[in-house]
């Protein structure tokens, strides 16, 4: 079948078989391969894209369904001048470790600071709550979503 | 000769006559991808003195923009993928396994069973693993049969086709059963217990009888998965020479390349293996998973072969933290100093050896906890069960033990009636204090640690 949609702002096209995952479209039509497969069955979050500005599990999602859609996904964020804020906080405070987990987390976070410029610890815990990271504790993580917050609002 | 030739005029142009649509000219690479073109290192990076100062990562941002390539973002032109059939029961002897259906499906290039395997056993101290199983099951994540196909999906598909018969034998899971002389043997003609360790020191029956009071407490801790983020994958490459490359979420791959070459029974030099960043390890993936048989899969199909295991994979059959058995008597003064401990610690290894060893003298020599101990007696089993088998995770048997020697402290300190602070204070390690077994031990700064933590939490109010 084929699936005509938009990601990170182009038009694109691709023919799949029916049972294509929107993250297989992705890792392996387009080889975006930020989006990483952690369970394919929708617990990680490590797939974790924008669709129409909201994050979902691109395991869970076909990519029949994203006729007409607009997709963005982490290779979106930056362009040649700068990084997203996001990256820049995430990098800065070393929120990372086997970064696995990274591209997804980020993800759901911009789409918390596009609907919430100005969120509390509990509400950035609440929208990463379907994202799992085995290294870091999280910490630094809630850490870098406030202070990109912080400097999207400073200087937007 | 005439002066000049009459050309007939070419009415359409070079591209009509070659029939060419301009856009299949387009070449076909991946999408493209921003970041900036100026690199800005981070203030955190250019420190020098690294303590008191922020810590972050060199690979961060890499890791931030998507861009780091773990082994499933890699591909390679005429890459196929394999998946493995696992078990499903506990223990059983293999009686037939037929291939015939799964190998006739379209896209299935070559299949793979235990028979096939140069040297099928492998292990860090035993080498008491099969790569895959070809006569008995251990456990139920044990591979049976491997398929290599043209994609994940139809792979997947081709495990369903396979037919195996087992002879259903009798598993044991409980450890403390396996001890018993009458226990099923997981391993025949081994006996369960594979590793036992002994630290003696002053005499703890006397300890006992001049003690105050003694307690009497056991304490069990669960099996517990690594579930790294990235699940383990591997990429497979035989070529012309001999040779093989495999890409791998190896975390030890000095010791992973001596296992694939001991089992293909290949000289070493004919196998490399290349590491890229692990999406976590965890002490997981330490050892070799199907890099042999991703090997052998692309050598009977000269292409290569990916493997990533699901996350069903990944909880059936990767290694997992050891589940322990501790029994603990303590006797103490009726200050609270400890005079005699007894320890037996039943680590249950699950149905391979793989680092139960160091995992159980690890365990055995912290088990008395950081105290100052005359009399102590420890004795410590690893026995196989036909569960999921155990292997290194972060504190090699240092956890399991803490729990059980710190929860003991608590019980005490309150039956006698003391400030839990205060036994660990009485008891602890100081400067030259000897370990249980004999180190002398430098730089000891427990009871500093422990004041300085009681004073910055607020312990006295936490009290009241
Ligand atoms: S891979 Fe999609 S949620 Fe885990
Ligand atoms: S950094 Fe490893 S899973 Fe989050």
């Amino acid at each position: 079948m084929d699936v005509e949609l938009i990601i990170n702002g182009e038009e694109k096209t691709a023919s799949i078989p029916p049972e294509t995952t929107l993250l297989k479209l992705l890792r392996e039509e387009f080889y975006l391969t930020g989006a990483k497969t952690g369970c394919d069955v929708g617990d990680c979050g490590a797939c974790t894209v924008l669709v129409d500005g909201e994050a979902v599990n691109s395991c869970l999602m076909l990519a029949g369904q994203l006729q007409g859609r607009s997709v963005e996904t982490i290779e979106g964020l930056a362009n040649l001048e700068d990084f997203h804020p996001l990256q820049k906080n995430f990098e800065d405070l070393g929120s990372l470790q086997c970064g696995f987990c990274g591209p997804g987390m980020i993800l759901s976070a911009k789409q918390l600071l596009e609907e919430n410029p100005e969120p509390t610890k509990q509400e950035i815990q609440d929208a990463i709550a379907g994202n799992l990271c085995r290294c870091t504790g999280y910490t630094k993580i809630v850490e870098a979503v406030a202070d990109a917050a912080k400097e999207m609002r400073e200087e937007p | 000769m005439v002066d000049k030739v009459k050309v007939k005029e070419r009415e359409s142009t070079l591209e009509e006559l070659r029939e060419v649509n301009d856009d299949l000219r387009l070449p076909s690479v991946p999408e493209k991808v921003s970041f900036p073109i100026d690199v800005v290192t981070p203030e955190a990076r250019t420190q020098t003195p690294a303590v008191g100062q922020r810590a972050s990562r060199p690979d961060g941002r890499m890791h931030g923009l998507g861009q780091t390539k773990y082994i499933d973002d890699m591909s390679f032109p005429g890459m196929i993928y394999a998946k493995i059939k696992r078990a499903g029961v506990a223990k059983a002897r293999i009686k037939k396994i037929d291939l015939s259906e799964a190998e006739k499906m379209p896209g299935v290039m070559a299949t793979l069973i235990g028979s096939e395997i140069p040297v099928n056993s492998f292990g860090p101290s035993y080498q008491d693993q099969p790569i895959i199983a070809d006569k008995l099951i251990y456990h139920a994540g044990d591979p049976v049969a491997a398929v290599a196909a043209t994609t994940e999906q139809l792979a997947a598909d081709a495990l369903e086709k396979i037919k195996i018969e087992y002879e259903q034998l009798e598993p044991i899971f409980d450890p403390i059963e396996a001890m018993k002389e009458s226990a099923p043997e997981v391993h025949p003609g081994q006996g369960n217990i594979y590793s036992s360790k002994i630290i003696q020191k002053g005499d703890v029956d006397k300890g006992f009888k001049d003690s105050y009071r003694t307690y009497e407490n056991t304490f069990s801790t669960q099996m517990v998965e690594h579930v790294p983020m990235e699940p383990h994958a591997s990429i497979a490459e035989w070529d012309a020479n001999g040779r093989v490359i495999i890409h791998s979420s190896l975390g030890r791959i000095t010791l992973g390349r001596a296992d694939i070459a001991r089992t293909l029974d290949m000289p070493i030099n004919r196998i490399r293996v290349v590491a890229t960043v692990v999406g976590g390890n965890f002490g997981g993936k330490n050892e070799i998973t199907t890099e042999p048989i991703l090997a052998l899969l692309s050598r009977k199909t000269g292409r290569p072969v990916k493997g990533i295991y699901t996350r069903e994979d990944e909880f059936m059959s990767s290694t997992t933290r050891h589940p322990f058995i501790m029994d603990y008597k303590t006797g103490v003064s009726e200050e609270g100093k400890i005079i005699s401990r007894k320890v037996r610690l039943v680590c249950d290894g699950g149905a391979y050896c793989s680092w139960s060893e160091t995992t159980l003298g690890k365990a055995c020599i912290l088990s008395a906890g950081p105290y100052n101990i005359e009399n102590l007696y420890v004795e410590a089993y690893a026995v196989y069960t036909n569960k999921t088998m155990t292997g290194a995770m972060r504190g090699f048997g240092a956890p399991q033990v803490c729990f059980a020697y710190e929860s003991h402290m608590d019980d005490i300190a309150r039956d006698l009636d003391i400030d839990p602070l205060q036994i660990r204070r009485i008891n602890a390690f100081h400067e030259g204090s000897a370990s249980p077994t004999g180190q002398v031990l430098q730089s000891v700064v427990v009871k500093d640690s422990l004041d300085v933590a009681a004073d910055r939490f607020g312990w006295e109010e936490w009290q009241k």
